[in-house]
C-alpha cells in the first residue's frame, strides 16, 4: 500500500528522516515509536506531501505523493491542530469534511452518533468553535473527522497523547476494530508502548532519522522496547 | 522586574522568526511616524498664525484654549480607533512569584511610548513658548503644559480601560460613543452649551489660578488608579482571553452549494471573515471605502476619468485588494489541513475566483447610488468592475502564491503589519498603475474614451481566458505549497 524508497530529509546539515526502503502492506496495523527528535512527524509530514524530501519518494499504491493527488481520496490523516478549521463548529467542521467524500449533511450526522461514547458528551451540540475546545477534545475532533472519510490508510501523530484514559481505550478500540473489519492500512505514533503494542501488529522503531528496528508485535515486544528506551536514558 | 520584562521582551522581538522582516517593517513605520511628527511640528511652529488666520479679532491664547477640549475629544476618539492594547503575554508570568501589580505597572509603563501621547506636548510647546512664557509668565506656562500633560494621560488611561472594557462586552462601546455624540449634538446640533466656551472658560482660569492646573494631574492619577484596578481584578487568563461564551451556532449558506466544492470552500471562507476579528474588520474597511467617492465627486476641480477610474478602482475592488493581497495567509492556522484533505488545488482557487466575484458584485452594486454624480461614473465604475474581476484578481492570486507568512486571525487590522511583507507592496505597483498605463497614453493623444474602452476589452479578455491563467497558477501553486506550508507552521 505504502512504499518508501531512499527518503531523506535534511534540516541545517542534521538529517532528520534517512529510509532507504519501507514497505507497508495493505490492512496492516503500524506503529511508530521514538524519542522526540526521532523524525516521526517529519516522516509523517513527507507521507502526506506536506514536506518535499531532499531525496527519495513516498508512493502510496504505487504512486508518487507528491505527483499524484489520488492518495488524497482514500487518506485520512491527523497530526496536530493545524489540520482543524478552528473557526468552524465540530459539527460544521464535520460536513464539511463529509462533503469532501461526497457525504450529504443527512448521512454525517447519521453518522455521528456512533461517536457519541467517544466523545463523552463534550463535542456534539455544545455550541463551540473548534478553537475553543481544549487540545484533547480537538483531537478527537480529529480523529472522528478521519473516521467519517471511510479511509483505506489512517494516519495519527501521538493521537493518545493528550486525551483522557477511557477515551484513549475507546480509541484504540476503535482502531483495532475498524482495521480488522474494513481491513485499513492504520500508522501511529505514540509515546505510550503500552498503547502501540496493544494496538499495532507491527513496531517500527526510529532513533535520528533512521528505523532501528522493525519488529512483528508479540508478547515480549513490550519488553524489548522498553529495554531499549531505559537503556538510552 | 520592569527591566526584565523588557529585555524578554527584546528578545522575544529579536529571536523570533520573522525577526529580519519585522526590523524592515519597524524602520519603515518609524519613518512614517517621524514624517507625521514633522508635519506635527511644522503645525505646531505656525500654530499662533494659524489661530490668528482662522480667528480673526480674538486673543491668540483665547482661542487656543478654547480649542483644548475639542482637540481632547479628537484624540479619545482617534485613540479608540489606533491604540492598542499592550500585550506582554504576561501567560508565563502569571503562576511565577511575580506580584501582579509588577505586571501591571509594566503594562501600564510600556503602554506610554505612542505618538498619542507626544502630538499633543509636540503641537502645544512652540506656542506656550512663543506666546505664554513671555506675556504671561512661567508659572502660567508651566500650569498649561501641565494640564496638557495631564489630560494627555487621563485620554491615554481611559481608552486603555474603556477598549479593555469594549473587549468583554460591547455594550461598553454603544454608551461610550452614546456619550460623545450626546455631547457634540448638544453643543452643534442643540447649542444647549458650547464646548469650546467651557475650554476657554477652564483654561483662562487655570491661567489666572496657575496652581489648579494640579487638578488635571489628579484626573490622570484618577483615571490610571481606574484602568489599574480594573487590571488587577482581571489578570486571570481566561479574562485576558475573550470572555465570549455565548453559544456559537452553525450556519448554512445554503446559496452556494450549487457551485459544488468550491461553493463549499467559499461557504468555509465567508465563516472565517465573519468569525475572526481581524478579517472582519477588513470588510469594516472596505465598507468605509465605499464613501471613497464622495472626497473625489464632491469636489469640482475633479472633472475628467481618471479621478473616476481610480475612485471606480477602489471602491468595486477594495475586497479583492484588502484581503487578497494577505492570501492564503488567513488560512494558515488551518493549512496543512487543507493540503492533505481531499480538496484539489483547482478547486481551492476556484473558490477565490468565486470569493472575489461575490464582494466585488456587492461593491459595486453598493457604488450605484453614485450615478447622481452622471452616468459616466456609473459607467467607468462598471468598466472598473471588469477589471477588477479580469485583471487584479489574477495579479493578487499570482502573489499570494509567494506569501509564506502566517497570520494570526484574532488581532485586529489597524497598524497591524503581521504579514505584511515584500509581496504586499511589490503588488501595490502593478495594481495601482495598470489601468493607467493603459489609460493615460490614449487620455493625452485625445481619446479618453478609447482608454477606457480598452480597460474593459482587456478586462474581459482575462476574464475569458481565466481558465488558462487559472492553470498556470495552479501549476505554479503546486511547486510552492511546501514553502507556503513551512511559512505557515512558523508562528
Amino acid at each position: 500500500m505504502i512504499g518508501i524508497s531512499n527518503l531523506k530529509k535534511k534540516y541545517n546539515g542534521v538529517t532528520v528522516v534517512n529510509i532507504p526502503e519501507l514497505i507497508i502492506k495493505r490492512g496492516e496495523t503500524v506503529g511508530l515509536v521514538g524519542n522526540n527528535g526521532a523524525g516521526k512527524t517529519t516522516l509523517f509530514r513527507m507521507m502526506l506531501d506536506l514536506i518535499r524530501p531532499d531525496s527519495g519518494e513516498v508512493l502510496s499504491d504505487e504512486k508518487n505523493v507528491a505527483e499524484s493527488e489520488a492518495w488524497k481520496d482514500y487518506t485520512a490523516s491527523y497530526l496536530d491542530e493545524g489540520f482543524l478549521i478552528d473557526y468552524l463548529t465540530p459539527e460544521e467542521y464535520f460536513h464539511f469534511i463529509g462533503g469532501l467524500h461526497n457525504k450529504s449533511k443527512v448521512q454525517v450526522d447519521s453518522e455521528l452518533p456512533a461517536f457519541s461514547e467517544f466523545f463523552n458528551g463534550e463535542i456534539l451540540k455544545k455550541g463551540k468553535y473548534i478553537r475553543d475546545l481544549s487540545k484533547g477534545n480537538q483531537t478527537k475532533v480529529g480523529v472522528a473527522a478521519c473516521m467519517i472519510q471511510n479511509p483505506q490508510i489512517l494516519m495519527l501523530d501521538e493521537p493518545f497523547a493528550n486525551i483522557d484514559p477511557s477515551t484513549q481505550i475507546r480509541l484504540k478500540n476503535m482502531v483495532k476494530d475498524i482495521s480488522r473489519e474494513k481491513h485499513i492500512t492504520t500508522i501511529i505514533s505514540s509515546h505510550d508502548l503500552n498503547h502501540v503494542t496493544e494496538v499495532c501488529e507491527r513496531i517500527l522503531l526510529m532513533e535520528k532519522g533512521k528505523i532501528i528496528k522493525d519488529i512483528a508485535t508479540n508478547s515480549n515486544t513490550l519488553q524489548e522496547l522498553e529495554q531499549y528506551f531505559s537503556v538510552l536514558s | 522586574m520592569t527591566l526584565t520584562f523588557l529585555i524578554h521582551q527584546s528578545k522575544a522581538f529579536w529571536r523570533s522568526k520573522n525577526t529580519g522582516k519585522s526590523v524592515v517593517m519597524r524602520v519603515v513605520m518609524a519613518i512614517l511616524i517621524l514624517y507625521l511628527l514633522l508635519n506635527v511640528l511644522v503645525v505646531a511652529f505656525f500654530l499662533d498664525r494659524i489661530l490668528k488666520k482662522t480667528n480673526p479679532g480674538q486673543d491668540i491664547l483665547y482661542s487656543f484654549n478654547s480649542y483644548i477640549l475639542y482637540y481632547f475629544l479628537m484624540d479619545l476618539l482617534l485613540r479608540f480607533q489606533m491604540q492598542e492594547l499592550p500585550t506582554l503575554s504576561v501567560k508565563p508570568y502569571l503562576h511565577l512569584r511575580i506580584k501582579k501589580n509588577q505586571l501591571i505597572n509594566y503594562l501600564s509603563l510600556t503602554s506610554l511610548w505612542t505618538t498619542f501621547n507626544l502630538t499633543p506636548i509636540l503641537l502645544s510647546l512652540p506656542l506656550l513658548i512663543k506666546v505664554v512664557l513671555p506675556e504671561h509668565g512661567l508659572a502660567q506656562f508651566w500650569s498649561l503644559l501641565v494640564s496638557i500633560i495631564g489630560l494627555t494621560l487621563s485620554n491615554h488611561f481611559f481608552s486603555l480601560w474603556i477598549k479593555r472594557k469594549v473587549n468583554l462586552n460591547a455594550m461598553w462601546m454603544l454608551i461610550f460613543f452614546g456619550t460623545l455624540i450626546l455631547f457634540v449634538s448638544l453643543d452643534f446640533y442643540f447649542k444647549l452649551f458650547s464646548i469650546s466656551a467651557l475650554s476657554a472658560g477652564l483654561f483662562n482660569f487655570i491661567l489666572k489660578n496657575p496652581l489648579y492646573c494640579l487638578i488635571f494631574l489628579l484626573l490622570a492619577l484618577v483615571v490610571y488608579i481606574l484602568n489599574y484596578r480594573y487590571l488587577k481584578s482581571n489578570l486571570y487568563l481566561e479574562e485576558l482571553h475573550t470572555a465570549d461564551t455565548s453559544h456559537k451556532s452553525s450556519t448554512e449558506i445554503p446559496y452556494l452549494n450549487r457551485f459544488g466544492k468550491a461553493g463549499d470552500l467559499v461557504a468555509n471562507e465567508l465563516k472565517l471573515i465573519l468569525r475572526n476579528k481581524r478579517p472582519r474588520s477588513v470588510i469594516t474597511m472596505s465598507l468605509m471605502f465605499m464613501f471613497y467617492g464622495l472626497i473625489f465627486y464632491t469636489n469640482p476641480t475633479f472633472s475628467g476619468y481618471s479621478g473616476i477610474v481610480f475612485c471606480g478602482m477602489f471602491m468595486t475592488g477594495i475586497f479583492i485588494i484588502n484581503y487578497g493581497q494577505f492570501m492564503f495567509s488567513w488560512q494558515s492556522a488551518h493549512f496543512d489541513g487543507i493540503l492533505v484533505s481531499k480538496v484539489s488545488a483547482m478547486d481551492f482557487f476556484r473558490s477565490k475566483f468565486l470569493l472575489f466575484t461575490f464582494f466585488s458584485s456587492i461593491c459595486f452594486l453598493l457604488t450605484i447610488p453614485y450615478v447622481y454624480f452622471g452616468w459616466k461614473v456609473l459607467i467607468v465604475h462598471f468598466i472598473m468592475f471588469i477589471w477588477n474581476l479580469g485583471v487584479n484578481t489574477l495579479l493578487v492570486l499570482y502573489f499570494a502564491n509567494q506569501n509564506y507568512r502566517r497570520i494570526d486571525l484574532s488581532k485586529g487590522a489597524t497598524f497591524n503589519w503581521e504579514g505584511v511583507g515584500a509581496s504586499q507592496w511589490i503588488l501595490s505597483i502593478p495594481l495601482l498603475l495598470a489601468p493607467f498605463v493603459i489609460y493615460y497614453p490614449l487620455n493625452l493623444l485625445g481619446y479618453p474614451e478609447a482608454g477606457l474602452a480598452l480597460i474593459a476589452v482587456i478586462g474581459l479578455i482575462f476574464m475569458i481566458s481565466r481558465e488558462f491563467w487559472l492553470n498556470k497558477l495552479v501549476k505554479r501553486f503546486q511547486e510552492k505549497r511546501y514553502l507556503i506550508a513551512e511559512g505557515f507552521r512558523n508562528k
